[in-house]
């Protein structure tokens, strides 16, 4: 006569459970990486609309600036209204222009350094707009792993700690710990996998186009250059 | 920002709401009853339970007592022993030498007595003294002592004896010198003589023995060196008795931990225990069955524990046994039917809800 028990078949082994199940660190930290997984995304949906809103504005500037048309009418249909890019940087650089013109050029020297410092300063305020938020990105992709582990290991010492408390070592009482433990750093991954990603991508992106920017800045600048020098002598002599 | 934070709030509820549905019951794994090493704890039952007998054999409390014979005697056997084959293995001797030589000590004793009555000379007693004492009684170093300490002791009786006895017959002075030595012999002496001949006895079976296995051949020393096991007692089943009532194997058959999980599977499967079922804990149901050796079942299972006199441990137990039943037939090793034949089996509900 073989006797034998028989438990119940499994429990519930749904995500809820196992979440509902951790311990309140390991909730904690998965909580907290939901939060910068939802961030995280947030980010990349914001970053990659504003690049190509960028990337259009740029194409859609140079396509105006090229056009022949002259630069104070661009100037002043470009200064009544919010600008971003090369805009910003044309703006700035335009109203340094105009304002030394309207109190009289001492040295044109001291007029292209003011120039070019106020297009290096446009430039930088776009590279900042552009860079913003990317280092969330960077901490996430590096520190997610680690934080989801921390979570795993302390879910597993904490599950092991009640096995041992049970002092049942059977498969079905080891195993639900273990994978809500792992819960941990699946989300972990989850929040870091896409982050390094988006990282890199948006990293390289966004110096593609503020090398774009630097280059009309130059061009921009070289052509200012030009012009001080054809009108700050005529305004001289005169 | 807005727009992407909204959107990633949507996409994450949205994977969530994918996980919380295709996670939520993982498939438990398919697997095949296959036992490619069974590892199994062995219980001391194991060998407690030996039950080897004929399974047609009439119920008895002893086997039938017909006189026991020993059949298939082989002829011109020249071991003795319960064994069917004559195995040239010498029989293993038994480790009891000292005992041995303490009972055979007492008759070499009185063949001793003869030698030393010629000797009329009370310097005669001294002499063979030494002798044993190297000869025989080196390991045993208290012995020496012993003797030496008794050899004063009736030494200075012996002088007054004979003083007593010159005293009283001098014409028979010859004869009471004599006499009184032998008792002073037997109690001095004896014990060391019978000691040096022992060892001659020991010498002369061995080497009768030698000259014995002198005459078979050498393959049959050879395996007789070889052959460590006892030559008797190892034979087959000879005895003519009649088998006891009992199983075919010698051991009772017991169905390893991972057939006995293999079982518990198979039923689980099947068993929806029954929902609102609130206190879970009276609910414990033990269904026994019976299975046929192709694991279908036989008859009905029945019901041992639990399954009270309530609406809900009826349905419990009611449940269990559907469980039972809807499964079957049953995957099981056949050759340990014996096992499995009369199977019962506990439900417990405890850890469903």
């Amino acid at each position: 006569m073989e006797q034998m028990a028989l438990t119940a078949p499994g429990g519930d082994h749904s995500l809820w459970a196992l979440f509902w199940q951790a311990s309140w660190v390991v909730k904690l930290v998965m909580l907290g990486l939901l939060g910068a997984s939802v961030w995280t995304w947030a980010i990349i949906i914001d970053k990659t609309l504003a690049f190509n809103r960028m990337r259009a504005a740029l194409n859609r500037f140079e396509e105006v600036f090229w056009s022949g048309q002259s630069l104070e009418e661009l100037y002043r249909s470009l200064s009544e209204r919010k600008t971003a890019g090369m805009g910003s940087i044309f703006v700035a650089a335009m109203r340094e222009w105009k304002k030394s013109f309207e109190k009289g050029v001492k040295s044109p020297i001291s007029l292209q350094n003011r120039i070019d410092k106020a297009m290096d300063l446009a430039l930088t305020r776009e590279m900042e707009a552009l860079e913003s938020r990317m280092g969330f990105l960077a901490t996430v992709g590096s520190a997610g792993p680690f934080i989801g582990l921390f979570g795993t290991v302390v879910g597993i010492m904490t599950s092991f700690q009640s096995i041992a408390a049970s002092g049942q070592t059977n498969l079905a009482v080891v195993a639900p710990g273990i994978a809500e433990a792992l819960l941990a750093t699946a989300i972990g991954l989850l929040a870091a996998i896409p982050a390094t990603i988006a990282y890199n991508k948006l990293t390289a992106d966004a110096a593609k186009l503020g090398l774009r920017m630097e280059g009309f800045a130059d061009e921009f600048s070289a052509i200012l250059s030009r012009q001080i020098d054809e009108k700050v002598p005529v305004r001289a002599a005169a | 920002m807005k727009a992407g934070l909204s959107t990633s709030l949507a996409l994450h509820a949205l994977a969530l709401a994918a996980g919380l549905f295709t996670l939520s019951s993982p498939r438990p794994l398919e697997l095949t009853n296959a036992e490619s090493f069974p590892v199994d704890i062995v219980p001391i039952e194991e060998i407690a339970q030996s039950v080897k007998g004929d399974k047609k054999a009439p119920v008895a409390e002893k086997p039938a007592p017909v006189p026991t014979s020993k059949p298939d005697i082989v002829e011109d056997a020249q071991e003795v022993g319960d064994n069917k084959i004559d195995l040239p293995t010498p029989p293993t001797p038994e480790p009891k030498p000292r005992p041995v030589e303490t009972a055979e000590a007492p008759p070499p004793a009185p063949d001793p007595k003869p030698t030393p009555t010629p000797e009329p000379e009370p310097e005669a007693a001294p002499a063979p003294e030494p002798q044993p004492v190297p000869a025989t009684e080196v390991a045993p170093k208290p012995e020496p002592k012993q003797e030496v300490k008794p050899d004063p002791a009736p030494e200075p009786v012996q002088p007054e004896q004979p003083k007593q006895d010159m005293a009283a017959l001098p014409d028979v002075a010859p004869v009471p010198q004599s006499k009184p030595q032998p008792p002073k012999a037997q109690t001095a002496r004896t014990p060391d003589r019978k000691e040096p001949e022992k060892p001659r006895e020991e010498k002369r079976r061995e080497t009768a023995s030698s000259s014995d296995s002198n005459e078979k051949s050498v393959e049959d020393q050879v395996a007789a060196l070889l052959n460590r096991e006892k030559a008797s007692g190892g034979g087959a089943k000879r005895s003519e008795q009649q088998a006891a009532l009992g199983g075919r194997q010698t051991t009772g058959a017991k169905l390893s931990q991972s057939e006995m999980d293999a079982l518990r599977g198979q039923i689980q499967r099947c068993w929806n225990v029954p929902a609102g079922a609130a206190d879970a804990e009276n609910l414990k149901v033990s269904v026994q069955f019976r299975l046929s050796p192709s694991g279908e079942l036989e008859g009905d299972p029945r019901i041992v524990a639990g399954g009270g006199s309530g609406g809900i441990e009826r349905t419990a137990a009611e449940s269990a046994r559907r469980a039972v039943i809807r499964c079957a037939p049953y995957n099981l090793p056949s050759e340990k039917y014996e096992a499995w034949a009369d199977v019962i089996v506990h439900f417990d509900p405890r850890d469903m809800f």
